[in-house]
């Protein structure tokens, strides 16, 4: 049997090899299987150069809990290394006390509106107003990779009003 | 004498307040950051940002930061009109509308793709790695306003 395969395949060994590479140069036309090893790696610049300029670190939308809250939080680094969180398009509702903290994302406290045991936060101030763009300093120790979330937390009744999870910009 | 020195002094605070303000805004030089949003992959692993930013001249550009996904054939970068790409089984099927932004131009890294200045940014909401030959979505970011 293998010889009959065998001598089969040697009398007919022109057009296998007429019908075959057609098939295989086309195969590796469309899947270009070597792709899977090489990576082609770019490195534009951005496309303003404006290092005078502060950077954004990390980005995040709010999302409301115990109250509608929305916008934006980002983290940024100013030329002179101080780093602050900029509120944008901000919109929360009013309240007593309200507070803007860093927590961790990951912090079970931060899964309800009303938090029941200890929040683990950073303290970054008062809520300047519960509408429009603000800026608040963050202390030169935080661990952003760690405090990866911007709260706004009501400290009278421990409500959580929004929270945006920071990702790198 | 002392009437003179008066008048002296509030035409000097008038030019002061009126006329002799230093301009905040010819500082500025930076392109404006419109939309940004995060990569989730979805037939290959695809990760990183893509961001639109307006320049000066009002170009707009997308921009991908902290870049990956994986190396393939005939892999293009499009806008589509839609607000995710989730599904890749009827990925395009549908018309769903597109703007094309070009071949990409590596797997990863800091790239960017300049957008047609008649795309409205509002209707095209999800920036796609496309692999045209195979009708593949490898990845997606849906942008959200900055």
């Amino acid at each position: 049997m293998n010889a009959h395969l065998t001598s089969w395949v040697l009398r007919r060994k022109g057009t296998l090899v007429a019908v075959g590479l057609p098939i295989l140069v086309a195969a590796w036309w469309a899947f270009r299987p070597e792709k899977l090893w090489i990576n082609d790696r770019v490195s534009e610049p951005a496309p303003f150069a404006s290092s005078a300029d502060p950077r954004p670190l990390y980005t995040g939308r709010l999302e409301g809990k115990a109250h509608q809250t929305s916008g934006r939080a980002t983290i940024y680094e100013a030329p002179d290394g101080r780093q602050y969180l900029r509120l944008t398009n901000f919109m929360t509702s009013n309240g007593p006390d309200v507070h803007v903290v860093l927590a961790q994302s990951d912090d079970k406290s931060l899964a309800q509106e009303i938090v029941q045991g200890q929040l683990d936060s950073i303290e970054l101030g008062s809520l300047k107003g519960k509408q429009g763009d603000q800026n608040y300093d963050l202390t030169a120790a935080v661990d952003l990779r760690k405090y990866n979330a911007v709260v706004i937390y009501c400290e009278r009744f421990r409500a959580i009003f929004g929270v945006a999870r920071l990702e790198q910009f | 004498m002392i009437p003179k020195l008066r008048i002296g002094l509030v035409l000097a605070a008038l030019a002061s307040t009126i006329g002799l303000h230093p301009s905040v805004h010819s500082q500025e030089t930076e392109a404006k950051t419109l939309e940004t949003g995060t990569f989730h992959g979805k037939v290959h692993s695809t990760s990183g940002r893509a961001t639109i930013y307006q320049e000066q001249d009002g170009k707009l550009v997308l921009r991908l930061t902290s870049f990956k996904t994986s190396n393939g054939p005939d892999v293009h970068v499009i806008l589509i009109a839609a607000r995710d790409a989730d599904d890749d089984a009827n990925f395009l099927k549908n018309s769903t509308q597109r703007v094309e932004l070009g071949k990409l131009k590596g797997n990863e890294g800091d790239q960017n793709y300049e957008i047609p200045s008649s795309t409205d940014l509002s209707k095209f909401q999800t920036v796609s790695i496309y692999c045209e030959r195979f009708n593949a979505n490898f990845g997606a970011a849906p942008l959200e306003k900055f």
